[in-house]
C-alpha cells in the first residue's frame, strides 16, 4: 500500500514535471525522425561516365537489351559545361604522357540512360555516354571523377580504358584491372554463382528498423539512469527525502516506487518508436520484459551513483561519463567490422543486441532470455547496494 | 520518553565533536527546550534522536527504542517539524499531507482538519511550490501532527513566522502539551523556550552547560533589575540596575537624589540574560 502510494505520488510529480514530457518529446521527435528521414530501403545511386569506341550497331544492340528486359531506360540528355582547361594524362602502363590543352568553354549534351534495380525497378545508376572521348576527360578532370572508354580488342573482345584521378588507391586500380578480365556473360555467369549468406540475422529489418535498438537502448537505459538520477535530486534538493526518512515507510519502498515510475516513463515511449515502425512483427513478450528489466537495472544504477552525490551539478561528472561510455556499443551496432572484445563486456552492448533478437522475425529467443535473466539478478543486486547506500546517507 | 546517555558526535569521525559527551532524560509528557546559538550541537542532537544521523557513541532510547537498532515503526509514534521546510513543490498542499498519511500504519488526522488549524484554510488545493516560506513552514509543521504523535521534535518552529501566525503555532504546542504529548524543541529563542518549556537545556559547543527549569535558572540565576531612565546635563540616559547588588542599590538612590528620573520600570532577567551569564556566549 505504501508502494502503490509513494508510486501515485510520483505519477502525480512526473506529470506536474518536465522530465516526463522531455523523454515524450524525445520519443516523437525520434518517432518523426525515424518516419520522416529514414528510408526504410535507402538506393545507392551511381553515375557513370562512359565514351564508346565500339561500333554503333554493337553499343545501341547492348543498350536495347537493357530496354528490352526493363533494367534500362532513356532519360533526357544532360548538358555539360566543359571549362577551358590545361592538364596531363599518364598512360599507367607505357607510362607515356599526353598533354591537354583547351582555350575555350564548350556545351555539350549528353546521351543519358538510366539503369533500373531489376527487382524494385528503382532508379539504380545514371550512366553518360559522351560522343568524343576528349569531352568525357574534360568532365573527369573538372569534376574529379571516374570515367570508361569501351572499346573491342583485335580478338573482338570488349575492352575498357578507364581514366582514373591519380589519387585512388593500388587496390581500387588493380580491382578496375581484374574486373573486366572476362566477357560480360562470363561475369554474369561468375555472379550468379556467388551465395550469400549473411552472418548477422537482422538482414530482415530495414534501415530505419534497424535503427530502433540503439534508440530503445538511449530511451530506455540510458534516460532511466539519467532521470532517476534527476527525481533523487529534486528530492534531496526539497528536502523531501528527509521527510521520507521520519516516516515508518522503508527506503527501498521509496526508491522502487522512482524505478516505476522510470519504467512507466520507458514503457510509455518506447511504445510510441516501437508500434508505428514495428508494428506486429516483433514478438511482444518478449519486448516488454526485456525493456522493463534493463530499464531497472539503469535506473537502480542511477540510484546507486546518485547515493554519493548530494546535487545534480556535483554528479555531472560521473553521469556524462557513464552516458559516453555507456553508447559506446553503438559504434559497433552501425559499424559491425569495430567488434572488439573488450567491447561486449559494456552492459549496453547485450542490450543492443537483444533488442535486435526481439525485432527480428527469427530472432534468437535464447539469447534475449539470458540477458534478461542476468539483467534481472544484476539490477537486483545493484538495487540492494543502493538500498544499503541510502539507509546510510538519505539525508546528505 | 528520550534518554540520552554518553552521546557523542563527529561528522568527520574524528576527534572534532560536534556533539561531546552529552546525557539528559525527557519525561513523557515534558516540553524540552534544546538551547543555543547556531552550531551549537542543536540540530546534531535532533537529527541522531531523529535516525537522520547514524548513532556513533553512546546510548540513546526514543520513545522506549534503542536507536542501536532499526525500529521503522517507532517513527508511528513521532512527528518531525523541520527548521527549513520540505513539502513537494508540485503537490498541492492536501496532497501533500495525504501522502505522508498513508506511509504510517496508525490512524492519523484529517488533511483538512490540520490545514485549517494552521491557519492554511483554503489554500488545500493550491501547489506547495506557489506558498510563500511562512506557508511552507506552516504545512511542514502540520505534516508534523499527521499520526498523532505522542514524541514531538519540533526544530524552530515559530522561525520566520509572523507574530499572529506564531502565536497559533505556540497555541497549538500548548494545546497538544496539555494533551500529553512529549516535545523536543530546538531553538535559538529564548523567548519560545521561556513560553513553551518545562525544562531547558543550555547546548554550547557540543556540550550541555545547564538543565533546569525556566523558574529555577531566574531563581538562581536571575537577578532583579531595575531600568532607570533620567535626565543628566540635558541629555537622557538609561541604565539597568541589580535590585539585589549593593552598589546598584546605592545607585539607585543617588540618581533618584540628584537627577531628574523619567521612567524607571522593574523586570526579571530573561532566559537570553542567564544563557549569556552561564555560557558567556550570546545567542546569534
Amino acid at each position: 500500500m505504501k508502494l502503490i502510494s509513494s508510486y501515485i505520488k510520483e505519477m502525480k510529480i512526473a506529470a506536474r514535471g518536465f522530465y516526463f514530457y522531455i523523454e515524450t518529446s524525445f520519443a516523437v521527435i525520434l518517432l518523426l525522425v525515424l518516419l520522416l528521414a529514414v528510408n526504410e530501403n535507402p538506393v545507392s545511386r551511381q553515375k557513370e561516365y562512359l565514351s564508346s569506341d565500339l561500333p554503333a550497331q554493337f553499343t545501341q544492340a547492348m543498350i536495347d537489351t537493357g530496354i528490352s528486359e526493363g533494367t534500362a531506360r532513356w532519360a533526357d540528355d544532360t548538358e555539360f559545361v566543359l571549362k577551358p582547361n590545361s592538364f596531363e594524362v599518364t598512360n599507367k602502363q607505357t607510362d607515356e604522357i599526353i598533354k591537354y590543352d583547351f582555350d575555350e568553354e564548350q556545351t555539350v549534351m549528353v546521351s543519358t540512360l538510366e539503369n533500373l534495380d531489376p527487382k524494385t525497378k528503382e532508379l539504380a545508376s545514371t550512366a553518360y555516354f559522351f560522343d568524343a572521348e576528349e569531352d568525357l576527360i574534360r568532365v573527369l578532370y573538372d569534376q574529379k571523377y571516374v570515367g570508361a572508354v569501351l572499346g573491342l580488342t583485335n580478338t573482338g573482345e570488349l575492352s575498357y580504358k578507364y581514366y582514373l584521378q591519380g589519387f585512388e588507391t593500388e587496390r581500387m586500380v588493380d580491382l578496375l584491372s581484374v574486373l573486366n578480365l572476362g566477357s560480360l556473360d562470363e561475369l554474369e555467369e561468375a555472379s550468379k554463382a556467388i551465395e550469400v549468406r549473411s552472418l548477422g540475422s537482422f538482414t530482415n529489418l530495414n534501415n530505419r528498423q534497424n535503427l530502433i535498438p540503439v534508440f530503445l537502448t538511449f530511451t530506455g537505459s540510458l534516460m532511466g539512469f539519467f532521470i532517476v538520477m534527476a527525481y533523487i535530486f529534486l528530492d534531496k534538493d526539497e528536502g523531501v527525502i528527509k521527510a521520507f526518512a521520519v516516516t515508518p515507510s522503508s527506503v527501498w519502498k521509496y526508491l522502487l516506487s522512482k524505478t516505476m515510475i522510470i519504467m512507466t516513463t520507458v514503457v510509455f515511449s518506447s511504445t510510441i518508436i516501437m508500434i508505428p515502425i514495428m508494428g506486429a512483427q516483433p514478438n511482444y513478450l518478449l519486448f516488454y520484459p526485456f525493456l522493463l528489466i534493463t530499464t531497472f537495472t539503469f535506473a537502480a544504477l542511477g540510484l546507486l551513483s546518485a547515493s554519493f552525490f548530494d546535487s545534480i551539478s556535483k554528479s555531472f561528472g560521473l553521469m556524462y561519463g557513464l552516458m559516453i561510455v555507456l553508447m559506446m556499443p553503438a559504434f559497433s551496432y552501425f559499424i559491425p567490422s569495430f567488434d572488439p572484445l573488450w567491447l561486449r563486456f559494456f552492459p549496453t552492448y547485450p542490450i543492443l543486441q537483444g533488442y535486435k533478437e526481439i525485432l527480428v522475425s527469427n530472432g534468437d529467443t535464447g539469447y534475449v532470455l539470458m540477458y534478461t535473466g542476468i539483467f534481472l539478478a544484476a539490477g537486483i543486486i545493484i538495487f540492494l547496494l543502493a538500498n544499503f547506500r541510502f539507509k546510510k546517507t538519505l539525508t546528505v | 520518553m528520550i534518554s540520552v546517555k554518553n552521546l557523542s558526535y563527529s561528522y568527520n569521525k574524528d576527534d572534532n565533536l560536534a556533539v561531546n559527551n552529552i546525557s539528559f532524560e525527557v519525561a513523557k509528557g515534558e516540553t524540552f527546550g534544546f538551547l543555543g546559538p547556531s552550531g551549537a550541537g542543536k540540530s546534531t542532537t535532533q537529527n541522531i534522536l531523529t535516525g537522520l544521523l547514524k548513532l556513533q557513541q553512546g546510548e540513546v532510547t526514543v520513545g522506549g527504542f534503542d536507536l542501536k537498532k532499526v525500529h521503522n515503526e517507532r517513527f508511528n509514534k513521532i512527528g518531525v517539524s523541520f527548521e527549513e521546510s520540505n513539502v513537494y513543490g508540485k503537490l498541492i498542499a492536501k496532497e501533500n499531507l495525504k501522502f505522508y498519511a498513508k506511509l504510517f500504519d496508525v490512524p492519523t488526522r484529517d488533511p483538512d482538519e490540520l490545514i485549517a488549524l494552521v491557519g492554511l484554510e483554503g489554500k488545500e488545493k493550491v501547489r506547495a511550490g506557489e506558498f510563500s516560506k511562512g506557508m511552507k513552514h506552516r504545512l511542514t509543521f502540520a505534516r508534523s501532527m499527521l499520526n498523532n504523535p505522542e514524541l514531538w521534535f519540533l526544530d524552530e518552529p515559530t522561525t520566520g513566522l509572523d507574530p499572529a501566525i506564531a502565536a497559533t503555532i505556540k497555541d497549538i504546542i500548548r494545546d497538544r502539551a496539555a494533551k500529553g504529548t512529549t516535545s523536543f524543541l530546538t531553538t535559538h529563542n529564548m523567548y519560545i523556550a521561556d513560553e513553551l518549556c518545562d525544562r531547558v537545556a543550555f547546548i554550547i559547543d557540543g556540550e550541555i552547560h545547564l538543565i533546569d527549569t525556566p523558574k529555577n535558572l531566574k531563581i538562581k540565576y536571575g537577578k532583579k533589575l531595575i531600568d532607570i531612565e533620567y535626565v543628566k546635563e540635558n541629555k537622557a540616559v538609561k541604565e539597568t540596575l541589580k535590585t539585589v547588588d549593593e552598589q546598584d542599590k546605592k545607585r539607585i538612590g543617588e540618581i533618584v537624589a540628584n537627577y531628574d528620573i523619567q521612567t524607571m520600570h522593574s523586570k526579571e532577567a530573561t532566559l537570553e540574560e542567564i544563557f549569556i551569564e552561564v555560557t558567556g556566549r550570546g545567542l546569534v
